[in-house]
């Protein structure tokens, strides 16, 4: 039997008449940008610290940063999921725990894929930061401090802007990963674009058009990332620096 | 002013300075000089406490360094370093170089800052370049911002940590020519430096270290006259060949 191909399908109206199939992926897409930009946002933030703490002269503050990135780094991410979704309400004060499932389904979904995808990666992001602060020369921690400027303020001012000008290019690649990574979180029924796309299939016996339109969004959403993050470095470029003018 | 008393330190079973004792006094001009790894660079970076020793203390202006409980970015502030590679912000203009900590550490507004920062780089004569950044610059040019950087907080005394070691020869004598200057007007100036013609000019004590130990300490006329021991004279004998 020869594969009937049939592109018409998006535009069919679904099975459940909520709109066309069409309306499903973009639902799916939105799902999975709203999902990953969050994630983003909590990795970069949490990231930061962490990556910071890792470098603190402080024995028991790196210990814990360092025992934290490895944590996450090193649990599979649907391990971590399941924890987050399944495992960690059960284990909350009763109230909390409670307060969560009778949240709607849905944002129960999108909160613990959130807050999974964000510290997982935010792991990742450490280890940038982590690279990107001894990677600068030992003498700028010392200038700064030696003008009088305290530690946090040395790092504030002096070290972190560099440091994060150094590791755009493999922050790129992580924040390309969290929106690959999204697609894991479909397997505790998060409607992301993976999901969507699963499901298209189930209802119109179409595999190929259906997951070559989610293929195409992953693609298109990773383009738009990379140029965002080409015309991030170009903008913080220093000159006379690093391929700066 | 700077007052070094029986300082040690070691980095495990690696003893890096031996019994360190000298004094530098108000408008004194003290040239640190030996060979390398003699501790000479640890030791004036204890002075302002970037480097901790475990014996001995430092006394800056009356102020232990040593003290756990000193505020060490506030003795800092006023303590003025230079060091061997500049550590210029690169991601600052000149004029914010000079801004930050004038600004953060000393709570100056804005414009006073600038206006500081610019008469300070107009006298190391580079009040054109202020919106520049260091990357633009050549290495004597960024060393000469380092010093009016420092010189913007209104130090007490200066340390410099081998200014001109990371320099062309021929920009050398641009930065010696800066600290030649300072060091008429009266400031407290610590050296480390291979530059003897610099120590003989300017120079009124002269430091020797080896492995560790400060060897000499003596008056540059009586230091480069006759050196007392074997090893000064050796390192004299080799570096003023040429």
């Amino acid at each position: 039997m020869e594969y009937q191909w049939n592109w018409g399908v998006f535009l069919l109206p679904s099975a459940v008449n909520d709109g066309t199939y069409l309306d499903w992926m973009f639902a799916g897409l939105k799902t999975t940008l709203a999902l990953s930009l969050s994630a983003w946002v909590i990795a970069l933030l949490v990231g930061a610290v962490v990556g910071v703490l890792r470098t603190a002269p402080h024995r028991g503050l790196s210990f814990a940063a360092t025992a934290y990135v490895e944590m996450f780094r090193n649990i599979p991410l649907l391990v971590q999921l399941f924890f987050w979704y399944f495992v960690l309400p059960e284990m909350l004060p009763a109230a909390v725990g409670d307060a969560f499932k009778a949240m709607n389904p849905v944002a129960q979904q999108f909160i613990a894929a959130m807050v999974c995808l964000g510290f997982f990666t935010s792991a990742r992001v450490a280890e940038q930061v982590r690279s990107g602060i001894n990677a600068l020369p030992r003498g700028q921690k010392n200038a700064g401090l030696a003008l009088g400027l305290t530690l946090p303020q040395t790092y504030r001012h002096v070290m972190l802007p560099m440091a994060f000008r150094l590791v755009v290019p493999p922050l790129t690649s992580e924040f390309l990963n969290v929106f690959k990574n999204s697609a894991v979180c479909s397997t505790i029924g998060l409607l992301e674009l993976a999901a969507q796309g699963r499901q298209l299939v189930d209802y119109t016996a179409q595999p190929y058009e259906s997951f070559v339109a989610v293929t195409v969004a992953y693609l298109a959403i990773n383009v738009v990332v990379m140029l965002l993050m080409r015309k991030t470095e170009a903008l913080v470029r220093v000159p006379g620096y690093l391929g700066g003018k | 002013m700077i007052t070094i008393d029986k300082v040690s330190k070691h980095y495990g079973n690696f003893q890096v300075l031996t019994d360190c004792s000298t004094h530098v006094n108000k408008g004194e001009v003290v040239v640190v000089c030996g060979p390398s790894g003699s501790g000479k660079s640890t030791l004036i970076k204890c002075v302002n406490g970037l480097e901790p020793f475990q014996q001995g203390d430092i006394h800056v202006n009356g102020t232990s360094v040593g003290a756990p409980k000193t505020n060490l970015s506030k003795l800092r502030a006023h303590v003025g370093m230079v060091f061997q590679h500049f550590e210029l912000f690169p991601h600052m203009t000149i004029r914010d170089n000079l801004g930050l900590a004038q600004i953060k550490v000393l709570k100056r507004d804005k414009d006073e800052a600038a206006e500081k920062g610019m008469y300070f780089l107009d006298r190391v004569g580079l009040k054109a370049h202020a919106h520049k950044f260091p990357g633009q610059l050549s290495g004597g040019q960024q060393q000469r911002v380092a010093i009016a950087r420092a010189l913007a907080m209104d130090p007490i005394c200066m340390l410099f940590d081998e200014p001109t070691s990371a320099l062309d020869p021929e920009m050398i004598n641009e930065v010696l020519d800066v600290m030649t200057e300072l060091a008429q007007e009266g400031m407290t100036m610590m050296c480390v430096t291979h530059e003897m013609g610099f120590a003989k000019r300017v120079a009124h004590r002269v430091i020797f270290m080896d492995h560790g130990k400060i060897v000499e300490d003596d008056s540059k006329e009586a230091f480069f006259a006759n050196p007392r021991s074997e090893r000064a004279q050796q390192f004299l004998a080799k570096i003023l060949q040429h």
